[in-house]
């Protein structure tokens, strides 16, 4: 009952197909890994599944039943979260950043905790006052994902997630994704290196 | 050479001794000015809000009217707005013309375009990612556009600016829709073309100089918000 499929995805830019007729399922706990050259529509796959760009055609299969890609739209963006190659972040601290996912209305103390929790798990407790702009590569991508993770969501799409980043920072990332997978998340990463990525991967989608 | 030095020196005495008549036009122009801005901003923002991510038919050529609408002579909107307000008009009944309402109609309509114009560069150059993340992070619609605003916030308060130091310093529409009434709609531009043409150089140059101070403020201000949003991008 606790499934998220997608059923005939079919995307076309002008005359040129990106994918038709794709069947792609998101399994709790798995990781999917997509590979594809520039151009391929990796991004474009995954903002269709966030819910943020229009697929020609789709269908959503959850929790045993199926609907419309439009018709699950809003479900599909509160459930997956996309995560830019570049992570946006917000004018403000690390903590303002957290903080802007928090449900409005939290009382103060619960949103203390929510926050001091997941910067600790992704490493930015010492970061928490700093301004969130100036954060590395490897930070900033890690306070992506920790802001994205407040959310709860169902499933987290990260678009070349170790792109720009040292070989620590890299080590660092695949550790979260290791627990994000643990924690029973679906994963799915869209890398041009996927070798970087072969230890998390179950399943491997080549566009 | 000595009638400038002389009537610039009486001007600074005027300024400076807090002449109540100087000070009473010095007053109405904000007044007017500032209400005028308060008016038109909150509609401009929306209008460039949804020229620059809104998709319905149109668009572009509701950017080239805003964009046409710039270059329109402050004297040919008071004169469209006269002819409007003025008894035989269609909205003569309303008897505003020669108040300080017809003024902040007139000047609503020289901000309006420039405040839409420039903010909608401002948003169109506010990254995308912004916007997609507020709402993938659970803002409300209102939330995402008041954080898209915040992003761009230097870049709108330039708009601001220029657009205030627009209608402050225009005389045309004020002339027109005022009537330069003393104690009610002369403002500092229409006081200095008065006052000038009565030989009266000193207010002129008072109220000239009072201008030239705040173009300066306003350019100082501009730049830090230019320097400030480049930073910021």
């Amino acid at each position: 009952m606790n499934e998220l499929i997608f059923h005939q995805l079919s995307k076309h830019y002008g005359k040129r197909c990106l994918f038709t007729e794709l069947t792609l399922p998101l399994i709790a706990g798995q990781c999917l890994l997509l590979t594809g050259k520039n151009g391929a529509g990796k991004s474009t796959l995954m903002r269709i599944l966030a819910g943020l760009d229009k697929p020609d055609q789709g269908e959503i299969q959850a929790d045993g039943k199926r609907y419309s890609w439009r018709a699950y739209r809003p479900q599909l963006q509160r459930q997956i979260l996309y995560l830019h190659q570049q992570p946006y972040l917000f004018e403000g601290s690390v903590w303002d950043n957290l903080a802007y996912a928090l449900t409005r209305g939290l009382p103060r103390s619960e949103q203390h905790q929510q926050i001091e929790a997941i910067a600790d798990w992704a490493g930015l407790t010492a970061l928490l006052m700093n301004p969130a702009k100036r954060l590395s590569g490897g930070e900033a991508q890690r306070l992506a994902m920790a802001r994205a993770l407040l959310r709860k969501p169902r499933a987290l799409l990260l678009d070349e997630p170790t792109a720009n980043m040292d070989q620590a920072a890299r080590l660092l990332t695949l550790e979260m994704l290791e627990d994000l997978k643990r924690q029973g998340l679906r994963l799915m990463v869209a890398s041009h290196d996927p070798d970087w990525f072969q230890a998390v991967t179950n399943q491997h989608l080549a566009l | 050479m000595e009638t400038i030095s002389s009537a610039t020196w009486q001007a600074l005495q005027l300024l400076l001794s807090g002449d109540t008549a100087l000070w009473e036009i010095i007053l109405i122009s904000f007044r007017v000015s500032i209400l005028a801005i308060l008016l038109a901003t909150p509609p401009a923002l929306l209008m460039a809000f949804m020229l620059a991510f809104g998709q319905f038919p149109g668009r572009r050529l509701l950017i080239a009217i805003v964009n046409t609408a710039l270059a329109i002579p402050a004297v040919v909107i008071g004169l469209t707005l006269y002819l409007l307000l003025s008894r035989s008009g269609p909205l003569g009944e309303w008897r505003l013309l020669f108040t300080q309402t017809a003024m902040v109609l007139g000047q609503i309509a020289l901000a309006f375009p420039l405040l839409v114009a420039m903010a909608h560069t401002a948003l169109q150059a506010a990254d995308r990612r912004a916007w997609e993340t507020a709402r993938m992070l659970g803002a409300s619609r209102l939330r995402a556009v008041w954080t898209l605003m915040y992003e761009v916030r230097f870049g709108l308060m330039s708009a601001l600016l220029a657009s205030f130091g627009r209608i402050i310093a225009e005389v045309g529409a004020s002339m027109m829709l005022g009537g330069n009434i003393l104690h009610y709609t002369r403002n500092i531009p229409t006081a200095i073309a008065l006052e000038t043409s009565k030989g009266e150089f000193a207010q002129g140059i008072a109220l000239g100089l009072v201008l030239l101070l705040l173009a300066f403020a306003l350019n100082l201000l501009l730049h830090y918000f230019q320097g400030k949003g480049q930073i910021a991008a």
